[in-house]
């Protein structure tokens, strides 16, 4: 009889790397990616980009591309601390858009969260509560959220209240689904285990319903804040007097172009860092779901 | 199989779930009458439900009515088409080249963030005509998610597929033409579904704030003229127009691609 005896761990030389101290792996790491071509090539891209915007707005300044803002003048006007159209970097006018846009999409992100995950939570958990609220949530998901814009100025009083009802609307969809679908997607056998080990209900509910869908709820949570502040520049820029949207359209309607421009890459900056942090957070907060080298 | 199964099909329709859903439908349509009789607070600013479907009836026959769908549409399709005729081959040409991926992506990746209305003051500076203007940022709205639903359809290729073809002496076209195409058919179909929801968004925003016609500019424009039965109306007939098309293509990606069905 040939015995088996458990091979011995080989000794790869890649597993060398995990005695290496933390800066030593991240020096690694960066000489393998700059010695990559990739890079470079990304720089190129964007090199050229500029070069175009350039090329074409401000050095030959090509019939219908001279009326846009070039990039010198946007960056000139953007880094001046005396701005000829009054916001720039040092200028606090600038902060304050980004702050009241910022305030509203937090608001609207809260509610969101707050009424959709425990709705979602409940229409995967319950048939009859999913068999009572799916119909409606489906009927209304599929007008756009701006087709709101004049209903929700009519029905909602004040100023403020219509625009964060926009984005809460466009979120609240986001988060809602992908927690339902979050709870669909737990194994069932899960809900038998725990029925057979004698759960009552509401422990199936806390202790495999809501850590089970987790994932799908930061999935919904990120694309919420992606969809609320993506319809609250529309709704700013209809019925605003405050915030990034509203600086786009006031500032083409009083022909201050540069400040278009400053204000749409501050909106695609803000709101990627938003949708940067809750990915962030939900990789903090579900440890096991982090997949290795991911 | 081309009979029809009616005692599942009767089950289906008189089951509890049907019962339900419309229970809170109608449930919710007479809150919503209720509330504008009685004057409450939100509700009852909205008009009701018998308004709507009183001037739906009038409404239907009006030609005025019609065009604003078509006008909507026309553009609807412009944009998405132009998007795709971009989209797709750079997408395609990203997947299958590295060196148009590394550096089309960063670029791409700096420019997606911007939500596509941002861009509607730029593009009427820039274009000539309001209609070629609009068309642009619904263009920019399916552009992006076209991309990279191409892409990442391109990059979840079975490497082995691209392997035992290469190893049995494949020509690159073979490989794009017999792999990567059909391999990224179905995402192709899922970026195309959900660039036409962003679409339909960003068509009403844009009509809206920039538009003489359409049904964004109905919708707005009886809100500025006051006749709000008619809001409800605008709100309705852009929820249907855009799930139609939705769902026209979702049915094309399932005939395009078969070996996808699972029934």
């Amino acid at each position: 009889m040939t015995s088996f005896s458990t091979p011995k761990p080989l000794s790869h030389p890649a597993s060398d790397s995990f005695s290496l101290s933390a800066t030593d792996r991240f020096r690694h790491a960066a000489r393998r990616f700059l010695s990559s071509p990739g890079p470079y090539l990304g720089l190129t891209g964007i090199v050229s980009l500029l070069l175009f915007w350039y090329l074409t707005t401000e050095l030959f300044a090509l019939p219908r591309f001279s009326k846009l803002p070039g990039p010198v003048a946007v960056w000139t006007e953007f880094t001046s601390r005396n701005p000829t159209y009054g916001t720039s970097l040092f200028s606090p006018e600038y902060y304050k858009h980004i702050l009241w846009s910022s305030w509203r999409v937090a608001q609207a992100f809260f509610w969101a969260t707050i009424l959709g995950v425990p709705l979602g939570l409940l229409m995967g958990w319950q048939r009859k509560i999913r068999d009572y609220v799916f119909p409606v949530v489906e009927l209304l998901r599929p007008i756009p959220v701006l087709a709101w814009v004049p209903l929700a100025i009519l029905m909602i009083p004040g100023r403020e209240a219509p625009i964060i009802f926009l984005a809460f609307l466009a979120a609240f969809f986001a988060t809602t689904l992908n927690t339902f679908l979050g709870v669909e997607s737990i194994d069932e056998s899960y809900f038998r285990a725990a029925r057979c080990l004698g759960s009552k209900p509401r422990d199936v509910f806390l202790r495999v319903v809501f850590p089970g869908s987790m994932p799908y709820i930061f999935t919904g949570m990120q694309i919420g804040v992606g969809v609320a502040w993506f319809s609250l520049v529309a709704a700013e820029m209809v019925s605003g007097e405050h915030g990034l949207g509203f600086l786009i359209w006031d500032s083409y309607v009083l022909s201050q172009y540069p400040v278009v421009v400053i204000a749409m890459v501050t909106l695609g900056v803000v709101g990627y860092l938003y949708s940067a942090i809750i990915r962030l957070v939900g990789r903090m907060l579900m440890r096991w779901t982090v997949r290795t080298g991911g | 199989m081309a009979t029809i199964n009616w005692k599942k099909l009767r089950k289906a329709v008189f089951s509890k779930t049907v019962y339900r859903g419309t229970a809170s439908i109608a449930v919710l349509l007479a809150l919503w009458e209720l509330g504008r009789w009685l004057r409450m607070p939100i509700l009852g600013a909205a008009p009701a439900p018998s308004e709507v479907i009183f001037l739906l009836r009038e409404i239907v026959f009006a030609p005025d009515f019609w065009e604003n769908w078509s006008a909507s549409f026309k553009r609807v399709l412009t944009g998405f088409v132009a998007a795709q005729i971009i989209g797709i081959p750079l997408g395609l040409a990203m997947a299958i080249n590295r060196v148009a991926r590394d550096t089309a992506f960063p670029v791409l990746e700096i420019m997606r963030p911007i939500p596509p209305l941002a861009w509607v003051p730029a593009s009427i500076i820039f274009w000539p005509t309001t209609e070629s203007s609009i068309a642009f940022v619904i263009f920019l709205g399916a552009f992006f998610t076209v991309v990279l639903n191409v892409l990442g359809g391109a990059r979840d290729i079975d490497v082995r597929y691209l392997r035992a073809a290469r190893s049995l002496g494949s020509r690159p076209q073979d490989i794009f033409f017999k792999i990567v195409l059909p391999a990224t058919l179905p995402s192709i179909f899922t970026g195309m579904a959900v660039g036409m929801g962003i679409t339909w968004e960003v068509v009403v925003a844009a009509e809206m704030i920039a538009g003489k016609s359409g049904l964004g500019y109905l919708t707005w424009s009886s809100y500025v003229g006051g006749n709000y039965p008619l809001i409800v109306i605008g709100m309705i007939s852009i929820g249907i127009a855009g799930y139609v098309s939705s769902s026209l293509i979702r049915l094309t990606g399932k005939l395009a691609a078969p070996w996808q069905r699972l029934f």
